[in-house]
């Protein structure tokens, strides 16, 4: 196994994931502060206690909004090899995964909402098993890599 | 009846009884609850006994003339090269299956079908999922199946030669003695006390609450007595109802394979018979169940691409045999998967994350039970679920040494226990995906997480090792690659 996948996403995606990790969290604020006001306002606890659910959700927030998608950019690397295709990505939990391009069935690019505003989009490429992805890719080089995989895919397929 | 050209096919005059039972089936039971309840409700007068009567003759007259509609628009056969179905009153459809994405000729024989001598036929596709649905027939005689499956199964055979098979080979029956085991063993009574619980609850609709209040007031004074002959009572029935449940689905199970082909035939009011391709095989599981492993006693599984939701008919290969016999049955039935290397042990620094992991439902049980139990009663009671750890830390122990890993030539060996030991066979070419997963934990021990994708049904199933030296996880990922393949392929061609 080599050392480490060669190509990083587009340095964009730090944006996407930031602005999405925002949207996701509303709501968990919403909760969090409910919660705090429902504990201080009509169950008798301490301060202290009550104000522990906004803070335990603000702290998510804020760790998911501005640290995570940093770290995660740095750690997403990938490579289309001849052979396989290499992925490497994760927070906490680093994963490292392969996959044989004669096992891959069929590839799309993807792209949502948020995605299209920044000129990003997603490469989905399917085994048997289930699906793998690249994400946030600048348009072009993804569409390039979709065609690369299932060009590959197909000479190993006449292998 | 020739399978190559001609006229589609009729289905066998039961498929009206059998289309119309099922209709009747599907109205009665969403009507009989409300139904009865509005009888009582109105009291039984002749006047609404005589209404109910006649409606029911209605829905059985509509029912058979929907019986014999559904019966004259379906048709079936093997046209050129596929398997066509045609169907439908109103909306008529027309199903063509391509005869190489068949996977199997499966039969099922409910007791309607037994009393009609007709079998439920299911045309399995292979890597369907919702583009390419399996078919089924509901009505067709013995013949019929049987030319049926020569037309499927005699064009994809071709390659072999015309001449004939030499006929199924039995590999393995098993006897009412062996099912009963199977059961005793199976562990299933969760499975058998929540549908206990069902029923009960039904139970409950019947009865009025103030009699379970009589009763709950008589029987309270000696609540402990009642509970030590209730709970081993249900948890007795609940066993004999898993027992019955394995006979019931195994009875008479016979493992037998012809050429490339395995087949099952199993059942006791249900008769089932299935196929399994070789070449469609993924994995192959050996599970050494907790209640099974001290009689040295397993099961096999099988992981087949393409198989969809009734995975239930095929995935269990064999339901109960010796471990010693395992090897011996897979070299005749699927040698590929015939392997027992000596497996690779996990390193002994990975033996602290499985016993911590192991303890962790224990200690969140004995701090959420000291919380609770403070608040209430004003003493930690909850800290005693601490004296569970013991037995969850052996249980930690335990997974760690069953767990390891063997690359045998081209094939992975895994093998694991949650609560059963299973062993694990994939070959190279089967595996979908490769992964190493390094938590920050593991990188300092040096250990990581090897886990990879076989096909499965409609998604996949993971074979994986937990906590593997980072090295050894690093060797398989890449040992595992089709360029390792070719390389070896390359110098296997050489003089």
């Amino acid at each position: 196994m080599k050392d480490e996948p060669s190509e990083r996403l587009d340095p964009r995606a730090k944006v996407v994931w930031r602005i999405s990790a925002a949207l996701n969290m509303i709501p968990l604020l919403a909760a969090g502060g409910f919660g705090s006001f429902a504990l201080l306002r009509w169950a008798d606890v301490s301060a202290l206690l009550g104000i522990l659910p906004a803070l335990a959700v603000l702290a998510l927030a804020v760790f998911s909004v501005f640290v995570a998608p940093g770290v995660r950019w740095r750690r997403w690397r990938y490579e289309i090899r001849p052979d396989e295709v290499d992925l490497q990505r994760g927070v906490w939990w680093v994963s490292r995964t392969l996959v044989p391009l004669a096992r891959i069935q069929h590839v799309d690019t993807r792209q949502g909402p948020l995605q299209r505003r920044y000129g990003l989009s997603t490469v989905v490429f399917h085994t048997a098993a289930g699906a793998n992805q690249i994400p946030e890719l600048s348009t072009p080089i993804a569409s390039e890599a979709r065609d690369r995989i299932a060009d590959l895919t197909r000479e190993q397929d006449e292998l | 009846m020739s399978s190559e050209v001609g006229p589609l096919l009729r289905l066998h005059p039961a498929a009206m009884v059998i289309g119309a039972l099922g209709t009747i089936r599907r109205s009665v039971s969403a009507t009989i609850l409300p139904g009865v309840v509005f009888l009582f409700s109105q009291g039984l007068s002749p006047w609404t006994i005589a209404l109910v009567l006649a409606g029911l003759v209605v829905v059985a007259v509509l029912a058979a003339l929907w019986g014999f509609l559904s019966w004259r628009a379906t048709s079936y056969g093997v046209v050129g090269g596929s398997f066509r179905l045609r169907q439908g009153v109103f909306q008529k459809s027309e199903r063509t299956i391509p005869l190489e994405h068949v996977q199997s000729v499966d039969t099922v024989q409910g007791i309607v079908q037994r009393a009609f001598g007709v079998y439920e036929v299911r045309v399995e596709t292979a890597g369907g999922g919702a583009s390419e649905p399996d078919a089924s027939l509901p009505a067709l005689s013995r013949a019929a199946t049987e030319d049926l499956r020569r037309g499927i199964e005699g064009a994809r055979r071709e390659p072999v030669g015309a001449e004939e098979a030499p006929g199924p080979e039995v590999l393995r029956r098993l006897s009412t003695r062996d099912l009963l085991v199977a059961g005793a063993t199976s562990g299933q009574i969760g499975v058998a006390l929540s549908l206990l619980a069902v029923g009960s609850q039904v139970f409950d609709e019947f009865f009025s609450e103030a009699f379970f209040r009589n009763l709950v007031d008589s029987l309270a004074p000696n609540a402990l007595i009642v509970a030590l002959i209730l709970i081993p009572t249900v948890a007795l029935f609940a066993w004999l109802l898993a027992i019955a449940g394995t006979v019931l689905a195994h009875y008479g199970f016979t493992l037998s394979r012809e050429g490339d082909f395995l087949y099952i035939k199993r059942g006791l009011l249900e008769r089932r018979e299935a196929t399994i391709p070789l070449s469609r095989i993924q994995a192959v599981r050996v599970s050494e169940g907790f209640l099974r492993q001290p009689f040295g006693l397993a099961s096999l599984r099988v992981e087949s691409a393409g198989y969809g939701e009734d995975a239930g008919v095929s995935a269990a290969m064999v339901p109960l045999l010796p471990f010693d016999e395992v090897q011996a049955l897979l070299r005749e039935a699927a040698p590929e998967f015939a392997v027992s290397p000596t497996l690779k042990p996990l390193p002994r620094r990975a033996l602290g994350r499985y016993v911590f992991r192991a303890c962790v439902p224990a200690l969140v049980l004995a701090a959420a039970g000291a919380l609770v139990s403070f608040l209430v009663f004003d003493v930690a009671f909850g800290l005693l679920a601490v004296g569970l750890l013991p037995a969850f830390a052996l249980y930690g122990w335990l997974r760690f040494r069953d767990a390891g890993w063997a690359l045998e030539g081209d094939r992975l060996v895994v093998r694991s226990r949650a609560l059963a030991r299973v062993t694990a066979v994939a070959p190279r070419r089967r595996l979908q995906s490769r992964s190493v997963f390094q938590s920050p934990f593991q990188r300092r021990l040096r250990l990581a997480t090897f886990g990879t994708e076989v096909a499965s049904g409609a998604g996949g199933s993971s074979l994986s090792v937990t906590d593997l030296g980072s090295d050894d996880a690093r060797y398989l990922a890449g040992a595992l690659s089709a360029r390792f393949d070719a390389q070896r392929n390359l110098r296997g061609s050489l003089p």
